[in-house]
């Protein structure tokens, strides 16, 4: 498309749609990364119920000391609803994870 | 000799001199015996509060509700009159008087079909403009729209961000969401500390240089990065900061002070001593005399924790002491320089007395704390 230049409406879509292309298919390891929303949907790491190296043994103890900041960070998608888009609410009756884990929100997909 | 003349009722005192002399002796003898001044706390709490902490007795003075929602992170003005404290929940901004207390303007800035995700920033010299690093979301018709990252300007009396500009793709890591800023006393520069110093022109919001620290010309070292601020050195006209580095040749890792000026652009970097694996602190006392810092050695369920004691003149380890450190935590220190904490992924303050680092106490706060870190209030 570099040597054509789209005079109608038609042409400029089929334009369009080429660019479209070239640019929004990229590796999540790409560099520069790709820029996605910041949210649990695209958060992969680390899985379920595992510290960084894939143990256990790096664990908060007990794990609810460290629940919320996962919940903000999406360190647990799975298991840890998405605080940014879906669930702001899901603590807000519950100050201290450890002690009031009964208070936490149920969330339905 | 009317000023002289028996003043009566006073016992032996006849004069007021001698009195008034006596008084002040007293006073200050007294002084020396009174327990050193106690400072208030401030950090942020879930799921979406501030607290206000008494540091002597470890007791909750206030609770502040921020509508705004959960917060993130924290900034003192230069002049220590405001806090300014960023939101996740609603993208909000609130500032805080820093004497009363008292929220002095809150908002979000999201609507029905933007958002923005933001952590940090930094205030302009005149408390109207704050400066940060964010990411647009847009609703659109049939799709959400992500904007590249954006260096930005958030008018605080307009509550709306009203300037960007693009972070060039060289700059473009998840890293500068974190960056520290820091803005020149005179309001027309802006700097983010990270592997470079990244220096923008506050007027265009692009970058105008690039102080690679990694370079011969800059430092000499490699691997330099800055960590947080050290708060007990701040000051408006420089930013000073605990750094790690290594020497280009065996690669030994160290650790000091950096100094950046934020008028002249310029750098001091005082080594300390060596890095085992990681080192997160520095925390100085009031005086200046003695410095903290905490040492992690290994990883994960190995991992071990101590809290190093330096004299600062002469950059010489005092005194060490392991401490059964969480998975991730936060250190800091008292106002008065006197106690050390532990905080971070808990409802719990554990309060370390500074001479012995022995575990003194815990506070139970009754809320988990959130990332925003901690400010003392004088």
């Amino acid at each position: 498309m570099k040597h054509l230049k789209p005079i109608n409406i038609k042409a400029q879509k089929i334009g369009q749609s080429v660019d479209s292309l070239e640019e929004d298919v990229v590796a999540l390891q790409q560099q520069p990364r790709p820029h996605v929303p910041m949210g649990c949907t695209l958060s992969f790491s680390p899985g379920w119920e595992v510290d960084a190296g894939g143990g256990t043994a790096g664990l908060c103890q007990p794990v609810e000391r460290d629940i919320y900041d996962c919940y903000v960070t999406c360190f647990w998608p799975v298991q840890v609803p998405d605080h940014v888009n879906y669930s702001p609410d899901w603590a807000s009756n519950c100050a201290a994870a450890t002690k009031d884990w009964r208070n936490l929100d149920l969330v339905f997909p | 000799m009317t000023k002289l003349r028996p003043s009566g009722g006073s016992g032996g005192l006849k004069f007021p001199v001698v009195k008034t002399l006596v008084s002040t002796l007293i006073g200050a003898t007294l002084g020396l015996a009174a327990p050193a001044r106690a400072d208030t706390l401030l950090l942020g709490t879930y799921p979406d509060k501030m607290f206000t902490v008494d540091e002597a007795s470890g007791a909750i003075k206030e609770r502040i509700q921020l509508a705004a929602g959960l917060p993130t992170s924290m900034r003192l003005s230069n002049d220590g009159k405001r806090i300014y404290i960023t939101t996740i929940t609603t993208s909000g901004m609130v500032v805080l008087d820093s004497a009363t207390r008292k929220i002095l303007n809150q908002f979000s800035l999201n609507t029905p079909t933007t958002r923005y995700r933001f952590n940090g920033g930094v205030p302009d010299p005149t408390g109207r403009y704050f400066y940060t690093q964010l990411i647009r979301f847009d609703k659109e018709a049939d799709r959400y729209k992500v904007s590249k990252p954006m260096y930005a300007v958030i008018d605080l009396q307009l509550k709306k961000v009203t300037r960007s500009a693009e972070v060039d793709a060289e700059d473009d890591t998840l890293g500068g969401y974190r960056s520290t800023f820091m803005m020149s006393p005179d309001g027309k520069t802006l700097y983010l500390f990270r592997d470079k110093v990244l220096v923008l022109d506050a007027a265009t919001l692009k970058v105008v240089e690039r102080l690679d620290l990694a370079k011969p010309e800059t430092t000499g070292m490699e691997n330099v990065s800055f960590a947080g601020g050290v708060e007990g050195l701040q000051n408006p006209n420089e930013y000073v900061s605990l750094f790690n580095a290594a020497d280009p040749y065996i690669h030994n890792k160290i650790f000091g002070l950096g100094r950046f000026d934020l008028t002249h652009r310029k750098f001091d970097f005082t080594p300390i001593g060596p890095v085992p694996t990681a080192m997160s602190g520095l925390e100085i006392t009031p005086d200046g005399k003695n410095g903290y810092a905490v040492v992690t050695n290994g990883t994960l369920g190995n991992k071990r924790c101590e809290i190093w004691h330096f004299e600062m003149a002469s950059t010489k380890l005092l005194d060490k002491a392991e401490f059964h450190c969480r998975s991730r935590f936060t250190f800091g220190m008292s106002g008065n320089g006197e106690k050390l904490y532990i905080y971070g992924a808990s409802y719990d303050i554990e309060v370390y007395d500074a001479k012995t680092l022995k575990l003194d106490r815990t506070w139970d706060l009754g809320a988990d704390a959130t990332m925003a870190g901690m400010l003392i209030l004088k």
